[in-house]
């Protein structure tokens, strides 16, 4: 299955070209679902019809779906939910319990889990997700990570703990706060889940991301701080959509200095950005609904098939030149004083504005030592030593 | 002192519309403080200057600052935070990672709450406006003292005991370090505290929010939402602003034509549905409005004689109320001719309509899965009773 990821700032036009993409795709034959994880929905509001938890459909090979952390949680998790109402049992009435379930972190591991679980159904060949705006789209993507570590760290002591636990305490007030053995599983069982989702993100065969832009520099500013942040998570963009673009039959008037400054701006969107470029214009009225949608996917793909992979090339490569091995991350828009490179064991810490990740090395640079750090934009090259 | 929450979509210029505000209310001889509550800030690039988590002086009266999450969460959730980095670096974690694990998921709303606070209570400032994430966030933003207060409050209590009777044992069995009373004293000044105060504050008369909308049905859909869901955790907004409008210049370009005919039938949809709240205009500027000056222009075409920081009206006062009895929406409709009325409950949203006038009003989730029970009007309240929970579809009542 093909992963489309949508993100952009707050406001670009994320939900219409997300749908415009899906429905281009029908079009190619493909069945494809539609997931809004953005928390602040608008699927339903570019439809013009009601889009809910529940898979609907909305054209002939496409389903779209409002992921709600509520819906999801009574659903699939019940025994973490369980543990916790026990736990609130004598102070909190549901109500509150409710509440505690739509605590930030919670949607974004929801909204991972209906990735994973539109892939298990086998129903659709392309999964277009609509995201939120481009920060909380980063704690999502950064979600699998913390949980892998915490898992591989924490879940067995946990899981031991409170196994010598339990007889100890039972009968005491703090014996509630141990979980039961079915709590373990379960949370187990969502980790493999999420695990998987976050092979299938890391995947640049099928997933990729589309960044969203406006031609304003404020927009194209942040976006390629997006992208440098997708290529640190590893994830893979492999076009920008440049929406709203003035149609040429505007010829200035009132408005001859936004067109100035949208020239500016997309000469930088072609200068900075290592993958193609599409554009959509400016429409003369609001794209509300299925046909207008279409009308969008046509200018904007044209006759190609919007799920195809528009760029091979992935965010973080190695290569090897002359005995030299170098690794090259794609990071527009980040100057270098903004990068902090360090190997350690078998791992690079890098460390780009106010983001981390650790990434593996290939075996054969492991304990060589880092030669020099290049930044030849958009491209930060890390070069090992003999 | 007052304080005003900007929200609404992504892209509507709410940054440019709060520091348009904040630099009016300065220019009119208030002390001004603008918060960017914004993970990625743009408050600076509207401003043309530099910022950081510490406020700038940036004209006569007129403060900004951005919030610096690891700086908040540093100096406040030190203690909490140094432990977690403790028990990761115990589990072989590097300390790098460690503290990057140890920002935990909601810490940047939490920051920003810590971060009013003290600045409204410093008594440095008459007006504290914040530049609030889109939609999704703000709500988060808004909701987390009442969450905390209710749940972890509780849940904290809970731990604090537990640690206590398991700790001596836990030490020995699992070896992992144990959180001391003194972090979850910490725990406890943040939010009994803390956020205990700003809850307070939120509620009170000095807290209005403003909701920014451009005239197109998405921004407008989503602002209607997140009405509801101010109303339901009964936060006051106080005026709508409409932001981009093009002006009677613009529309003479051919292209712009329909968009600003459209624009005007929008204009009439955001006064009727956010009645009795206040709507503000500001046309789309030939130019970017960037730096203090434009923007104090800006602010003038806003609100003209208007007071900014005023209370530009009150608040409709529709309520969500649930408790042991069950569930109920009021909702005030001043001169209801019972005739007219009829209710009823499609999925999530309940549809009021008067005299061939319809409302949407989006239900809080707790109330999907009940049925209307009862339709009330008493004195000029509309009061729609919520039953058990009933079986999905639509129910219709009517009185």
């Amino acid at each position: 299955m093909r992963v489309l990821l949508h993100t952009g700032k707050g406001g670009v036009g994320k939900t219409t070209l997300a749908l415009a993409t899906a429905l281009g795709a029908a079009r190619h034959g493909h069945r494809v679902c539609v997931l809004s994880t953005d928390p602040a929905h608008s699927l339903g509001d570019a439809l013009g019809e009601r889009v809910g938890p529940n898979p609907k459909r909305i054209a002939d090979g496409v389903y779209a779906r409002e992921i709600r952390a509520q819906v999801e949680l009574d659903r699939a998790w019940q025994s973490i939910q369980n543990w916790l109402r026990e736990l609130l049992r004598e102070e909190a009435d549901e109500l509150v319990a409710e509440e505690l379930l739509a605590f930030p972190g919670i949607e974004e591991l929801v909204a991972l889990r209906a990735v994973h679980e539109v892939e298990e159904t086998g129903d659709f060949d392309v999964c277009v997700v609509d995201c939120a705006p481009t920060g909380s789209t980063m704690r999502m993507l950064r979600f699998p990570d913390a949980l892998r570590i915490f898992m591989q760290h924490f879940f067995a002591i946990e899981r031991k703990g409170a196994r010598l636990l339990r007889p100890l305490v039972r009968g005491f007030e703090a014996g509630r706060l141990i979980p039961r053995e079915d709590f373990f599983d379960a949370f187990e069982r969502l980790y493999l889940e999420i695990e998987d989702v976050r092979q299938v993100l890391l995947d640049g065969e099928r997933t990729t991301a589309r960044l969203v832009v406006n031609p304003t520099k404020v927009i194209v500013d942040e976006t390629r701080r997006s992208f440098a942040y997708l290529s640190l998570y590893g994830i893979a963009t492999d076009s920008v959509l440049v929406n709203r673009v003035m149609p040429e039959s505007v010829g200035g008037g009132y408005f001859s200095r936004w067109l100035e400054l949208e020239r500016e701006a997309l000469d930088v969107i072609v200068e900075s950005f290592p993958v193609p470029i599409r554009r959509v214009s400016l429409r003369p009225r609001e794209v509300i609904g299925t046909e207008a949608l279409e009308e969008l996917a046509l200018e904007l793909f044209g006759d190609l098939d919007p799920a195809t992979r528009f760029e091979s090339s992935r965010p973080i490569r190695i290569r090897r030149e002359a005995g030299r091995t170098r690794l090259e991350i794609d990071l527009p828009g980040i100057t270098k004083e903004e990068i902090d490179v360090v190997a350690k064991g078998a791992d690079l810490h890098l460390r780009v504005r106010d983001a981390r990740r650790m990434i593996s090395l290939p075996e054969s640079v492991v304990g060589r030592p880092i030669e020099r750090v290049r930044l030849r934009p958009p491209v930060l090259e890390i070069i090992f030593g003999e | 002192m007052r304080l005003l929450l900007y929200t609404g979509k992504g892209g509507v210029g709410k940054t440019t519309t709060a520091a348009a505000t904040g630099m009016l209310a300065a220019r009119r001889g208030r002390r001004v403080l603008v918060i960017s509550a914004d993970a990625a800030h743009s408050l600076g690039d509207v401003l043309c200057e530099r910022l950081s988590g510490e406020p700038r002086r940036l004209a006569p009266g007129f403060d900004a600052l951005e919030v610096d999450a690891r700086q908040v969460v540093e100096s406040h959730w030190g203690r909490v935070r140094a432990y977690l980095v403790d028990l990761l670096r115990y589990q072989g974690i590097d300390e790098v990672i460690a503290e990057e694990l140890a920002l935990l998921p909601g810490a940047e709303e939490l920051a920003t709450l810590v971060c009013v606070e003290e600045w409204a209570c410093s008594g440095d400032y008459d007006l504290i406006i914040v530049d609030c994430a889109p939609t999704g966030s703000t709500l988060r933003l808004v909701t987390l003292p009442e969450v905390a207060h209710g749940s972890l409050r509780w849940l904290l209590r809970l731990q604090r005991a537990a640690a206590y009777v398991i700790e001596p044992i836990a030490r020995g069995l699992v070896g992992a370090p144990i959180p001391t009373g003194e972090v979850f004293a910490e725990a406890d000044r943040l939010f009994y505290g803390t956020l205990h105060r700003l809850r307070a504050r939120l509620l009170s008369k000095e807290t209005s929010i403003r909701i920014v909308v451009t005239p197109e049905s998405m921004a407008i859909d989503e602002a209607r939402r997140s009405l509801t869901d101010l109303c339901l955790f009964q936060l006051a907004s106080d005026a709508v602003i409409i932001n981009r409008m093009l002006p009677a210049e613009a529309c003479r370009e051919v292209f712009f034509q329909e968009w600003g005919r459209m624009q005007v039938e929008r204009k009439r949809e955001v006064e009727e549905t956010f009645a009795p709240l206040r709507c503000l205009v500001a046309p789309l500027a030939e130019d970017e409005i960037l730096g203090v000056e434009a923007l104090a222009e800006h602010g003038e075409i806003l609100f003209g004689e208007l007071d900014p920081s005023s209370c530009l009206s009150e608040s409709p006062r529709l309520r969500f109320e649930r408790d042991k009895a069950g569930a109920r929406v009021r909702l005030p409709l001043p001169g209801l001719d019972r005739e007219t009325l009829d209710v009823t409950r499609v999925e999530d949203e309940l549809i009021i309509g008067v005299a061939g006038r319809r409302r949407k009003i989006a239900l809080p989730a707790g109330f999907s899965k009940l049925d209307i029970e009862t339709v009330v009007c008493r004195g000029e309240e509309l009061i729609v009773s919520f039953g058990a929970r009933g079986v999905d579809g639509s129910t219709g009542a009517s009185q």
